[in-house]
């Protein structure tokens, strides 16, 4: 096995640690910030504009002006939505030289675009609590394609467009000369032959 | 030298991305999750709770809900594995290397990513009955990130291995 296999290994158990303790800490922070930015998304999909997103504590509420006032409101917990920053954070960690300016700024980059991914994946998860899981209100505002098309895509992103995401922009925004990086074993034992060769 | 340039980095993440909607769209219809996906959900779960026993647990399994005295989980899709072996098998058909190699990533990632899933069923059921305050971050947080984390690094070691060749060449 490559000799830069267990340090690469131990970055990524430090960064697993790091990502997971980031994410527990900020993540009553982050649903407000989610709330605060997905609800005007959801408000321009609407005529009349209703919905209206009210955090509480790590959950997220969806409120809509026009429910019945006694009726029980749904609540999502965006936790299951944004666990792929800690994947995000152990992938950049598992780079050679995980702090350099490269490394941390194509993380930053990326956990800016995952960001937009969160408050798109919010979005789509309300959408399909609307046209599937309030009865016959659902049935009444969502016809089957529509309801197909915001269940397939809130399930897509849960089951595996969130992990697939992150790893997507880790592979497209971390540096070019990463250990990580796929082929660099061969290259180094390319270049080690190449020197054997030499010396001889 | 890049070992990885941009544009082959794109085209990766094309052919990635292609991958894995076909994927999940073949794995999502019904007839193929009711024929291949739960019972292959319900196999792993017999074989968990077989694990359990041999650790002294009293597990039983109906489908794949497997129970325990004082708690049950039912393994479904994101619990099965198939999520990070699809994102494996994207990952493999994208690169570019020969079609030998490619069918031994899949099968290897395969057989190595359920073997970590089994212990990861059998750990989450064994934290659920006995330590069930830390069950919901290992459920949601720890274990899928970390195996999706192993199919990333069954991935590259098997790109190390497998894709030198033809990436020297675009280099």
């Amino acid at each position: 096995m490559d000799r830069n296999v267990w340090p690469a290994a131990l970055r990524t158990v430090v960064g697993f640690l790091a990502g997971l303790a980031c994410w527990m800490a900020l993540s009553p922070s982050y649903a407000r910030l989610l709330a605060t930015l997905s609800e005007p998304l959801l408000r321009m999909s609407e005529i009349p504009a209703v919905t209206r997103l009210v955090p509480d504590g790590k959950n997220i509420v969806v409120e809509r002006t026009d429910f019945p006032k006694r009726s029980a409101r749904p609540e999502l917990q965006p936790e299951d939505l944004t666990f792929n920053i800690i994947l995000l954070m152990t992938l950049f960690a598992m780079n050679s030289s995980p702090l350099s300016t490269r490394n941390v700024s194509g993380f930053l980059a990326a956990a800016g675009i995952l960001c937009v991914t969160h408050v798109l994946a919010l979005f789509v998860t309300i959408k399909s609590i609307y046209a599937l899981q309030l009865g016959h209100w659902s049935l009444a505002h969502y016809g089957y394609y529509s309801r197909s098309f915001w269940s397939g895509a809130a399930h897509f992103y849960r089951l595996i467009g969130l992990y697939a995401i992150a790893f997507g922009l880790w592979w497209l925004l971390r540096p070019p000369e990463s250990s990580a990086g796929a082929g660099g074993s061969g290259k180094r034992k390319r270049q080690r032959k190449s020197k054997r060769t030499a010396s001889r | 030298m890049r070992p990885f340039p941009g544009n082959e980095r794109s085209r990766f993440l094309l052919k990635f991305f292609v991958a894995i909607v076909l994927l999940y769209v073949f794995i999502a219809v019904k007839p193929v999750n009711d024929a291949v996906i739960v019972p292959f959900t319900a196999w792993l779960s017999d074989i968990s709770a077989s694990v359990l026993r041999i650790g002294g647990e009293e597990a039983r399994v109906n489908g794949t809900v497997i129970r325990t005295s004082g708690f049950a989980v039912d393994v479904r899709n994101g619990c099965n594995g198939v999520e990070a072996a699809i994102l494996l098998v994207s990952a493999i058909l994208a690169f570019p290397s020969a079609p030998g190699p490619k069918l031994l990533g899949i099968v290897g990632g395969f057989l190595l990513l359920e073997t970590i899933n089994i212990l990861r069923i059998v750990s989450l059921v064994w934290l659920g009955a006995h330590h069930p305050q830390v069950f919901q971050m290992f459920h949601v947080a720890v274990w899928q990130t970390v195996i999706i984390v192993v199919s990333v690094a069954i991935f590259l070691l098997w790109s190390w291995k497998f894709g030198s060749k033809r990436l020297a060449r675009s280099t």
